[in-house]
């Protein structure tokens, strides 16, 4: 029966091929992401551990609270000569690494604008685990030395002006060096070093390091040293060996990228799921085809179980296939969704592909599971074939009971589905609970529309069909009723587009909301007439921005926006962002107040805080409670409740507190954003060109922008990732424009006869071409509506609990009449090979075939 | 619009083989003959006589090897697909041995699909008279798997004749039916040339079947072996004994 199995496989590879592409594009997916993010992880441990490999001990500062920012405080440059004196030390060095921005010498950043960019200060060599593959280390305060994957992204040469931008206006550095570091590249981010007191004074560290490399005497090992070291530091900062700062990192690294390996793993399982539809329908479709066959190996004494084996030989077969394709084809999806990152400027850093054994098990279970799994019910119809199918022409049983099953198990499984989507949205489970809860209850309520389907089959083909009928009266009739001729084919080939169509019409629906969101937030928000902030729109920027801009003139005030995560002690706990204005914050922002107002601001001390109106009542705080938090440095200010906000924004976060205290007790002096009020009568384009002017040569991270630049900026945003987003889920649509190409190929292949018939009575090649062509035109415009249906229903679900918190749901109807139109247009992409097929068949041959 | 001595299609030195070489069949060798307009003629022979290929060449499905069809005073062995597919649409008409009709339509619309393929409506009162004619007044709107096998090829007939073409080919018309449905098309036939002076060329192993035609074509080995008017169908079978 195996060599029946493989003999029949082969009769059909053309057919086989397709169906194992299905199988091909998702395990692809699945390895692709394992590749690449392992890949990722283990270009991030390189650097670590190998930026270390002269250290043997290191000191960095405790860090209580992990900023979204990245930034670690620094710590007084006073301990290093304690640490000079502790017996063992042979070399100790303090060393600045601090986030900062780099520009050509045309004013060009350098590097990819969400990679992060380092100025480091430059080690004494016992220390340094750079090379300098051109030139030399920097020597004087005029001096740069820059890794050579930067330097030749930006096309530098030694000799040329950088210019560096931190705390401090931007400084040109005349570059000597070019450095690398380990055998990993650090994508689009960027090393940059200086001598170590320049480094200081730029990065406004004067006195301070952020971390203190130490090398040990020969013989001392690096856990003795550390814990002499521990000894004589204090408790503000950690001590620790090379190794466990390498391994610290790298854990921070996974943690902060693992939503990344979450993401795609989500895009790659509806690459999956919509696979499996076409397994399915595939395995569905032959094996009602090959009904006499079975019926004939009946008669000759096969049993149930053998026929039975055949089928599931053959769907082996093709999972082991899709699983191995699948697996060389991750290398390939690996390296495409690297490039797609690095086009919407996520560059990160890269080593040679690494591929782990549980990448290659996971691909090969996966391809297998889902082949089989998939292909189980088809199997299982094909043992119920009686032997009299041989001799006569007989439909497969399909008792009327099954419809009812069917149907209700639909319902059944629909309602399990949206209580599971409601429970995760309204029920009490926490961040990954919840999402899991609302992902199971997604694709239940997909799976239980898939099977009532069939049911709309009739209603939403002759819906879809219409126009296709005005346009060709005959051959739109023929092509609709040929959809609405076997309903459980076409639903199953039109779900597997429905579910590609339901994610892409749910993120652009719910992506359409934050946009919308965001601009009536600016409006609501915003009374100031331009704002400076980050060219990234969130980093921090440099507290001597919003000086300089204060003295352009016809600029009346600036206000700044300063913030740092906290850990509350008491309440629910959990890590709030608290925000610190400005005494005069209320001429440029609209606080809606619930409690208090702007004299409450005015007025506010350093042992007050005013709080977000939906924290306080999550955590139970009213007016004169008491606020404890835990600081990224350690502190723990104790703050009185003295008024209450509205924050539909979030552009405060959960507190507002002065910044005085956010400079002492968080240690945080750079802005978030800084709001910028004009005089009376002062010309906005003119001002803003001012302080362009002036950003553009001194803060070159910096950019000004008015209300409608900070939309469109943060609007920007949201369609990249968008544009991400529909690129991953391509990969989806692309397997299900297969589904609807070889069910397109089945049911030609049992309209053979018919097809001759036609042709005979005078049917040109171009109208059966048309007839085919519209046939799949509709099933992938019923699988649109369906998916758009339902993408619509969840987006509108989800963005009910956001509600409270500004989020207007906004229908974007132009986008979602573009998308059927894609839709269609998809049909015809997929019916090119069907329909030539078709047009091509030998009258006479058609006309004999049995 | 005839060819010569009124004849509408025209098979002049036809060969037809199959294969290459040593394999080679050679299922017509050298057929010469005329279909007068008008007329009903029956092609018999054992199997593998060549009277289908005979059928699919005249009515250009297939190409002969050597020779020429001229159908309509049109040389039709050269045309390529397109022009085929308009000599088929406007001038021909079929009945096949299952009745191949499209279970998406109803009788009716199955009835005029050659017109509507064309993009041409119906002539009302033409349509009409061809429903009474084939019976099929009340069943209209069936689909065909509500009509018994001889209505169904009713319709087939009725869709032949549905474009008044030159002339309609028949394969085995009576094939997959029982003694009496097959009558009712075969009278079907005869009334088609008779009132509506249609032409009709039938293929069919059917000795009754030829008994209702007008001329009697018998093949054999790819060769004419008979040409005459059949007498009853115990002439047909008698004549058939002396062929095999």
């Amino acid at each position: 029966m195996t060599r029946l199995a493989v003999k029949s496989l082969w009769a059909r590879r053309v057919r086989a091929l397709t169906t194992t592409l299905a199988v091909v594009i998702g395990v692809a997916f699945v390895a692709g992401t394992y590749i690449l993010t392992d890949t990722t992880f283990a270009a991030f441990d390189e650097i670590f551990s190998e930026s270390l490999s002269k250290t043997d001990v290191v000191i960095t500062a405790r860090d209580e609270v992990e900023q979204e920012t990245g930034e670690v405080p620094s710590f007084s440059a006073t301990l290093l000569p304690k640490v000079r004196q502790v017996p063992g030390v042979r070399i100790a060095a303090g060393a600045i690494g601090t986030p900062g921005g780099f520009f050509d010498a045309e004013n060009e950043a350098i590097g990819t604008p969400f990679a992060p960019k380092f100025i480091t200060s430059v080690l004494p060599p016992a220390l340094e685990a750079q090379t300098y593959v051109e030139g030399h280390r920097p020597r004087n305060r005029t001096e740069v030395s820059i890794d050579e994957g930067a330097a030749e992204s930006a096309d530098l040469e030694l000799g040329e002006t950088i210019k560096l931008a931190s705390v401090e206006r931007a400084t040109p550095y005349r570059l000597v060096g070019l450095t690398r570091l380990g055998e990993a590249t650090f994508g689009g981010a960027s090393i940059a070093g200086l001598i170590l007191p320049e480094a200081q004074r730029i990065t406004d560290k004067r006195g301070e390091f952020d971390q203190i490399s130490i090398a040990a005497d020969e013989g001392v090992a690096e856990q003795t040293l550390r814990d002499r070291v521990q000894r004589i530091a204090p408790s503000s900062v950690l001590v620790e060996t090379a190794a466990e700062n390498a391994a610290r990192n790298s854990d921070q690294i996974r943690d902060n990228l693992g939503f990344l390996r979450i993401a795609l793993l989500i895009f790659a399982f509806v690459a999956l799921f919509v696979g499996a539809f076409l397994i399915f329908n595939t395995f569905s479709i032959t094996v009602a085809q090959r009904v006499s066959e079975f019926g004939m190996l009946r008669t000759l004494g096969a049993a149930r179980r053998q026929i039975l084996s055949s089928v599931v030989v053959e769907a082996l077969a093709i999972g082991i296939l899709g699983a191995a394709i699948g697996l060389a084809g991750g290398y390939a999806i690996a390296l495409g969704l690297n490039g797609l990152f690095v086009a919407i400027g996520i560059d990160l850093p890269t080593t040679g592909l690494v591929t782990k054994t549980r990448t290659i098990v996971v691909a090969v279970l996966i391809g297998i599971g889902v082949t089989l799994v998939s292909s189980f019910v088809p199997a299982l119809r094909s043992t119920r074939v009686p032997p009299i199918a041989a001799m006569q022409a007989i439909e497969l049983p399909r008792s009327r009971r099954r419809g009812i099953v069917y149907a209700t198990l639909a319902v059944l499984l629909g309602a399990a589905g949206m209580g599971l989507l409601l429970l995760g949205l309204f029920g009490s489970a926490e961040g990954g609970t919840a999402a899991g809860l609302m992902g199971a209850g997604a694709v239940a309520v997909i799976l239980g529309v898939s099977l009532f389907s069939p049911r709309l089959v009739r209603p939403l083909a002759s819906m879809a069909g219409r126009p296709l009928e005005l346009l060709r009266r005959l051959i739109g009739r023929l092509a609709r009723e040929n959809t609405q001729r076997n309903p459980a084919r076409t639903a199953v080939t039109a779900a597997a587009l429905m579910i590609g169509l339901a994610v892409v019409a749910f993120v652009t629906v719910f992506a359409a909301g934050i946009k919308s969101s965001i601009a009536s937030a600016v409006d609501d928000n915003f009374q100031g007439d331009l704002v400076i902030q980050n060219s990234d729109g969130f980093s921090p920027i440099s507290p001597r921005t919003a000086e300089a801009a204060a003295r352009v003139p016809g600029v009346e005030l600036v206000s700044t926006l300063r913030s740092a995560k906290a850990k509350l002690l008491n309440g629910d706990g959990g890590e709030p962002r608290v925000s610190a204005l400005d005494p005069n914050a209320d001429e440029v922002l609209t606080i809606d107040w619930s409690e208090g107002g702007p004299s409450v601001l005015r007025r506010l001390t350093d042992r007050e805080v005013i709080l977000d109106k939906g924290f306080a009542e999550g955590n139970g705080f009213e007016l004169g409670d008491r606020v404890r938090l835990l600081t990224q440095i350690g502190a723990r200010p104790d703050l009185r409740v003295v008024g209450e906000f509205e924050d539909r924004a979030d552009l405060l976060g959960s507190a507002i507190i002065t910044q005085p205290l956010i400079a002492r007790a968080f240690d945080q002096s750079d802005d978030t954003i800084d709001f910028v009020n004009l005089a009376p009568g002062a010309d906005s384009q003119q001002v803003q060109d001012r302080i362009d002017r002036l950003l553009d040569r001194d803060f070159p991270i910096a950019a000004v922008r008015n209300q409608q630049e900070l939309k469109e900026n943060q609007e920007g945003q949201v369609n990249q990732l968008l544009g991400l987003i529909y690129a991953l889920l391509a990969l989806a649509v692309i397997v299900s424009l297969f589904g609807i190409a070889n069910t397109l190929a089945l049911s030609i292949h049992e309209r053979t006869r018919e097809l001759g018939m036609l042709r005979a009575i005078g049917m040109s090649r171009r109208q059966v071409r048309t007839m085919i062509r519209y046939e799949a035109v509709i099933t992938a415009l019923i699988g649109a509506l369906l998916g758009m249906a339902l993408g619509v229903v969840f987006a509108a679900l989800i963005a009910q609990p956001l509600e409270d918190e500004g989020f207007a749901l906004s229908y974007p109807v132009g986008i979602l009449l573009l998308m059927l139109v894609f839709a269609a247009l998809a049909g015809v992409v997929a019916a090119i090979a069907p329909a030539r097929r078709a047009s091509r068949l030998d009258v006479l041959d058609a006309l004999h075939y049995e | 619009m005839s060819g010569p001595n009124g004849q509408v299609v025209v098979a002049s030195g036809v060969t037809r083989r199959y294969g290459e070489g040593e394999a080679a069949v050679d299922a017509l060798c050298g057929i010469s003959t005329g279909f007068e307009r008008g007329r009903f003629t029956a092609i018999m022979g054992p199997s593998g006589s060549g009277k289908s290929t005979l059928m699919h060449i005249l009515a250009g499905l297939d190409r002969p090897t050597t020779g020429t069809v001229t159908l309509d005073g049109e040389e039709i062995t050269g045309l390529d697909d397109a022009a085929l597919t308009r000599l088929r649409r406007d001038k021909l008409g079929f009945v096949f041995q299952f009745f191949n009709l499209l279970p998406v339509l109803t009788a009716e619309e199955n009835l005029v699909l050659p017109l509507s393929i064309a993009g041409r409506r119906p002539d009302r009162e033409w349509l009409e008279q061809l429903i009474h004619t084939v019976g099929l007044a009340d069943r209209r709107t069936h689909r065909p798997s509500e009509l018994s096998g001889g209505q169904q090829q009713r319709v087939a007939v009725a869709r032949a004749l549905v474009s008044k073409p030159a002339v309609v080919f028949a394969d085995e018309p009576t094939g997959n039916l029982d003694s009496k449905a097959s009558e009712d098309v075969l009278r079907l036939l005869r009334q088609a040339v008779d009132e509506f002076g249609q032409t009709v060329i039938m293929v069919s192993h059917d000795p009754s079947a030829a008994a209702h035609a007008d001329r009697l074509i018998t093949l054999r080995d790819g060769a004419i072996v008979h040409d005459a008017v059949p007498g009853s169908a115990d002439d047909v079978i008698e004549l058939m004994k002396q062929i095999d």
